[in-house]
């Protein structure tokens, strides 16, 4: 029933429909606005939960996929001999959507997120009219990125979240927001361009095809993901045949490095990081939400969809590299987030510290790392929408979330403090939680290989204890100050989307496997690669 | 032989479970309810693993096994599973029964208190974790459970949150012993990738280790056995990780005898012997395990001497006792390892649960402002009386049976550790007289009015303490070197301990030694006076009563030198990473400036980079041949 509905299409515009709806609205009513977004934020999420339903891993998206010419543009084709029999000579660009083991689960992570976040917009006091069409455009770019199967497409969608992104900072942010905003777009516009370079490398050769018809050879360029997949499996094609399309190594590891640097400073790893750090503090906590919880994503998924899959030798050699700086992010991150008077920094820290264990998960290059990588970068997401989550709803009651000026919130917001405290667990990794799965088996992926590296990986999780149970304790237990009594418990809009993102991070963590057997056979084509060289 | 009851095993760990998720939806307004709620689900918990025990002790039933896919790493399903035999049959019947009277008693305990509900839904939480880690067939939900078990504690010891030593002792319980996890995962993470098939279930394990030995190697076992046992060290206390649990004394008492007796601190003796095969195959972590498990015994019993918290001294004294159930694992004798864990867990929580009653009495727990209540409460003097003889090692009470079992089993094998023990022994029996005569006996030392406030406890906290009496004085029975039926049944048959007449006169003599210095000292008669060591050796009272400055070393090692790494990193990371930052950023706004004279504004920053990325874009697919 799914595959006869452009169901792909449809999660990435209904958001975008939403967009138009809400400026269609009277700017007062914040109630609605709020209602509409909310709706169109469900809408997706309900079709991504569809699809999870009917996924079969053996049979992959293929279903699913969709495949349109977007736009075709002709070039000289002089510049080939008659006698080749050349009948075109085009740029195309596709509009190809796909789903497999790898995006899906972050599809459902960004519906999930996204309706929560929705939910916990009831703290954005001004301009509805301008941030709920702003929101949805920015989930439209999200869906995109992750259904997204030509690297042109990708890069639109890519770029779409940026703005959306940067006017959310720096209009509803906090005191330091135009800074944060632009600090925000450097750091990411640069991304973008390096991201962009290691693309038309990309297009010129592995985007290349030749097809043979009834009248002669059509000769195309375009993004087109599987192409480039299906080029570097044959060993004929012209990317690694020599001549005009070659890959050569050093083209190779050019695009490598490039993308390497482009989804890095979105992930982010050290040294690139600080961009990050001035959005968790400057940004309203419902767009955090949607920052930490899926927009870092987006470099995991780009490591994982165009660096490590496209470039199986490279990632080989380098994956000591990687898992290097893997290590360094999660004991950089964590005993920075020790450190920190102020928990939305603990909480960037600890982010920093999370994302390294994703890139040990790269780095292992064998299933279960990678497994492990995706697998923490929904849990991640889940664990830091719902720890943005209640810093929202304590900002709004307190103006604070210093460590030093809170204290003993568990008297008066026993609810809100519990389910910060579990949010913190999660975090710090406590099995029976989401956070540890996605710990376990990237520490476990690596461990195979890089049994030192992982040791001392591991003591990431040592300092996750004490920056989380530092940080979290220090606001809710010990003496409460005056000023705090009588503060309101969540509201039911609050605690709702608290409660659900609880559940799903109790559920990941108690049954795993719901998630880990959708990723089975995604890396089947990469693992093979990856098998011979060790073979040969 | 057909098994009825063991199937159902899965039932022991979930009774408790759905206590807690009744609680937790509840919320406060259980808290008149919310121990009634508890204590049934434990007694439920208490029935079905009493029937499995009777079933398994009726005769020769198969081990039984339940499980299902959890987890699926690469080609590789984890499982998650249970699994019943007499081991873990007997620790479930230790654990709910503990369980359960620590639960009646807390419903008189933590009466009024208006988180109650919130207090046994962790204690309910607690209890399943433990008899799921009980419970497990294999050592990666073990240690799922094994981390809950952690958490739960933490919560406990933190329960009162208000009070600054509760937090800094329930983070501290949390940290050091995830020090010691550590080891346990890295262990399987070894495990994982060394097994054949990447079994890590326990039979698989006794398989490799037990029987087919040499399939790996001996020094990687020896790493192996090594980290569990640094895993089992900080959930058991033992040095140098024994810092955290003597100051888990924050938590409500009650917490205390279940820490004490039968969840948190039994689980890191539990896993070695769960594991013994891994260790047995590795002399040199046999000789880690028993010289660390000795010096612990008598390094805490040391420390047990010069505290003046009623708690405290207990918290030393079962540092001290799981240092004896190291040294027999140590020495090789897992059975007498958990027959000391199984009358521990009778004598221990009893002491605990006494000591409870005498602070809600007096509300106070330095035994310096107690003396004479044993007038005031007869049924908490007696059977505090009982726990301490039964520590003491007086036969013929449980204590004596069991501490017995381990010397002897030393003297066997390292006589120098029997001696350390033996020694250790004496300083039990001394600081426990301390602990009894100046609570219990003498003259009243505090106000007189809190003295005359003092009365004995309500039944419902006296019940637990008349039967945990019973079991201290009863349970050793089970294996006397006459009769050791304990012994055979857990190891399967074979070989049966020798009674070694050595060991039982040395240890009846340094009890009694001990007992009777104690009455010379604190008895009241003035024989001789307390402060003779204080006053001549000021230095030794002092380094004892500071625990041996463990704590401030600790504090000047890590704590310390991580608080300034992590100011220095903050500096570095805003200074000198985030200042090229702020350079780089600078320098391309700069360009920015001179390239978009028209414009100002942020936003052009953007539209900048497009425009750049459009270009390189075009000259790239114009270009492409010149590469």
């Amino acid at each position: 029933m799914l595959e006869d509905i452009p169901v792909l299409s449809l999660i990435v515009w209904l958001p975008l429909l939403g967009a138009v709806v809400t400026l269609l609205m009277p700017k007062q009513n914040a109630r609605l606005l709020r209602w509409t977004a909310i709706v169109f934020s469900v809408v997706p999420l309900v079709l991504g939960l569809l699809l999870f339903a009917s996924y079969e891993p053996i049979l992959g998206g293929g279903a699913y996929a969709e495949h349109g010419t977007w736009l075709s543009v002709p070039l000289n084709a002089e510049a080939w001999s008659a006698s080749q029999g050349v009948t075109s000579y085009r740029l195309v660009f596709n509009y190809l959507l796909g789903i497999d083991g790898i995006s899906l689960p972050l599809v459902l992570l960004t519906g999930i997120v996204s309706t929560m976040s929705a939910l916990a917009t009831v703290h954005i006091h001004k301009r509805w009219k301008t941030f709920y069409p702003l929101f949805l455009l920015l989930q439209t770019g999200m869906y995109g990125v992750f259904l997204a199967r030509d690297v042109v497409l990708f890069f639109i969608f890519f770029e779409l979240t940026l703005l959306p992104m940067f006017f959310l900072i720096g209009i509803w942010g906090y005191f330091g927001k135009e800074k944060a905003a632009n600090r925000f777009l450097l750091y990411n516009g640069l991304g973008s361009a390096v991201m962009l370079l290691g693309f038309l490398i990309l297009i010129a050769t592995l985007g290349f095809s030749a097809t043979q018809t009834a009248g002669g050879v059509e000769l195309v360029y375009s993004g087109s993901y599987d192409t480039m997949l299906a080029n570097l499996a044959d060993p004929n094609a012209a990317a690694n045949a020599g001549g005009a399309m070659f890959l050569s190594g050093n083209l190779r590891w050019a695009a490598f490095i490039l993308l390497l640097i482009a989804f890095g400073i979105k992930l982010p790893f050290f040294p690139f990081h600080t961009w990050m750090l001035k959005v968790h503090t400057e940004a309203p906590p419902s767009v955090v939400m949607i920052h930490s919880g899926i927009l870092l994503k987006m470099g995991v998924y780009g490591l994982i969809r165009f660096v490590a899959l496209l470039f199986p030798g490279q990632i080989d050699s380098w994956a000591p590299v990687l898992a290097t700086l893997g290590v360094i992010n999660i004991l950089y991150g964590a005993i920075l987030a020790c450190a920190q008077k102020e928990f939305k920094l603990v909480l960037a820290y600890s982010s920093i510290s999370h994302m390294g264990i994703v890139l040990l998960g790269i780095a292992s290059l064998n299933e279960t790392g990678f497994e492990g990588a995706i697998y923490q970068a929904v849990s991640h997401g889940l664990i830091s929408a719902l720890l943005f989550l209640i810093v929202g709803s304590l900002y709004e009651r307190t103006g604070t979330t210093r460590l030093d000026e809170l204290g003993g919130l568990a008297r008066s917001l026993p609810f809100t403090s519990g389910i910060l405290l579990t949010a913190g667990l999660a975090s710090l990794g406590l099995p029976g939680l989401s956070g540890f799965i996605g710990e376990f088996l990237s520490f476990l992926g690596l461990f195979d290989t890089w049994k030192w590296l992982t040791a001392i990986g591991v003591l990431g999780v040592l300092f996750a204890a004490v920056y989380v149970l530092r940080g979290v304790l220090a606001m809710i237990h010990g003496p409460m100050q005056e000023k705090w009594i009588g503060l309101k418990e969540a509201r039911f809009i609050e605690a709702l989307p608290m409660v659900a993102l609880t559940a799903l991070i109790v559920l990941l963590g108690v049954y795993p496997s719901l998630l880990t057997d959708l990723m089975q056979h995604g890396f089947d084509g990469l693992l093979k690669e990856l098998q011979t060289r060790v073979g040969g | 032989m057909a098994t009825v009851f063991s199937q159902y095993a899965w039932l022991v760990p979930a009774f408790p479970l759905a206590a807690f998720a009744v609680l937790t939806a509840m919320g406060r307004q259980q808290n008149r309810t919310g121990g009634w709620i508890a204590t049934i689900a434990s007694l439920a918990s208490f029935v079905v693993a009493l029937l499995i025990l009777i079933e398994r002790m009726s005769g020769n039933a198969d081990d039984y096994n339940g499980s299902f896919d959890w987890l699926r790493v690469g080609g590789t399903q984890l499982t998650a599973g249970y699994e019943v035999t007499n081991l873990t049959s007997l620790m479930m019947a230790i654990v709910t029964f503990v369980s359960l009277l620590v639960n009646l008693y807390s419903i008189g305990y933590m009466k009024g208190d208006d988180r109650a509900a919130v207090f046994f839904a962790y204690v309910s939480l607690f209890v399943s974790s433990m008899l799921g880690l009980t419970l497990s067939d294999n050592l990666l939900i073990m240690y799922v459970c094994w981390e809950l078990v952690g958490v739960c504690s933490f919560l406990l010891i933190g329960f009162w949150f208000q009070k600054p030593e509760a937090r800094a002792a329930a983070k501290k319980a949390f940290i050091v012993t995830r020090i010691g996890d550590l080891g346990l995962l890295i262990a399987i993470l070894l495990l994982f990738w060394y097994m054949p098939g990447h079994a890590l279930d326990f039979s698989s394990l006794h398989n490799v280790f037990g029987t087919q030995s040499g399939l790996i190697s001996t020094s990687l076992t020896t790493l192996i056995a090594l980290l569990i046992f640094l895993g089992a060290a900080g959930k058991s206390g033992q040095f140098p990780l024994h810092v955290w649990l003597p100051d888990a004394m924050e938590g409500p008492t009650p917490i205390s005898a279940l820490i004490h007796a039968a969840t948190m601190v039994a689980a890191g003796v539990f896993l070695v012997v769960r594991t013994f095969d891994i260790f047995a195959a590795a002399p040199a972590a046999m000789d880690t395990v028993a010289i660390v498990g000795a010096f612990t015994a008598i390094f805490a019993a040391t420390i047990g001497l010069a505290q003046n918290d009623i708690k405290r001294v207990l918290a030393f004294s079962t540092v001290s006792q799981l240092g004896y159930m190291m040294l027999a694992l140590g020495v090789g004798s897992t059975t007498a390892a958990m027959f000391h864990l199984f009358t521990h867990a009778f004598f221990k929580a009893l002491l605990f649960l006494a000591a409870g009653s005498v602070i809600h009495a007096v509300h106070t727990q330095d035994i310096r402002e107690m003396g004479g209540l044993g007038r005031r409460m007869k049924t908490t003097a007696w059977t505090f009386g009982i726990g301490a003889l039964a520590l003491s090692g007086i036969p013929p009470l449980s204590g004596f049976w069991s501490k017995d079992a381990i010397l002897g089993a030393a003297l066997d094998d390292r006589p120098w550790l029997f001696v350390v023990g033996a020694v250790a022994a004496f300083f039990t029996a001394l600081y426990m007289a301390r602990l009894f005569l100046l609570v219990f006996a003498g003259k009243p030392r505090g106000s007189a009015e809190a003295y005359a406030h003092a009365k004995e406890s309500p039944a419902v906290m006296t019940v637990p303490l008349v039967v945990l009496a019973v079991l201290a004085v009863a349970a050793g029975f089970v294996m006397t070197p006459f009769q050791d039926w304990l012994g055979p049944w857990l190891s399967g048959g074979g070989e049966k301990e020798d009674a070694n007449g050595v060991a039982i006169v040395v240890s009846i003599v340094v009890s009694l030694l001990g007992i009777g210095l104690g009455w010379l000292i604190y008895g009241g008669r003035g024989a001789v006076r307390p402060d003779v060591v204080s006053s001549r050796l000021p230095w030794l009272a002092r380094l004892l009563e500071r625990k041996y400055y463990v704590d401030e070393l600790y504090d000047l090692l890590f704590v310390k030198s991580l608080g300034r790494l992590g100011q220095g990193l903050r500096f570095f990371d805003e200074v000198v990473v985030d200042g090229a930052v702020r350079l780089a950023g600078s320098a391309v706004s700069a360009l920015g400036r001179a390239n978009t004279r028209l414009q100002n504004g942020q936003v052009q920053t953007y539209g900048l980079v497009a425009i750049i990325a459009a270009v390189i874009l075009v000259l790239a697919i114009a270009g492409r041949r010149f590469w």
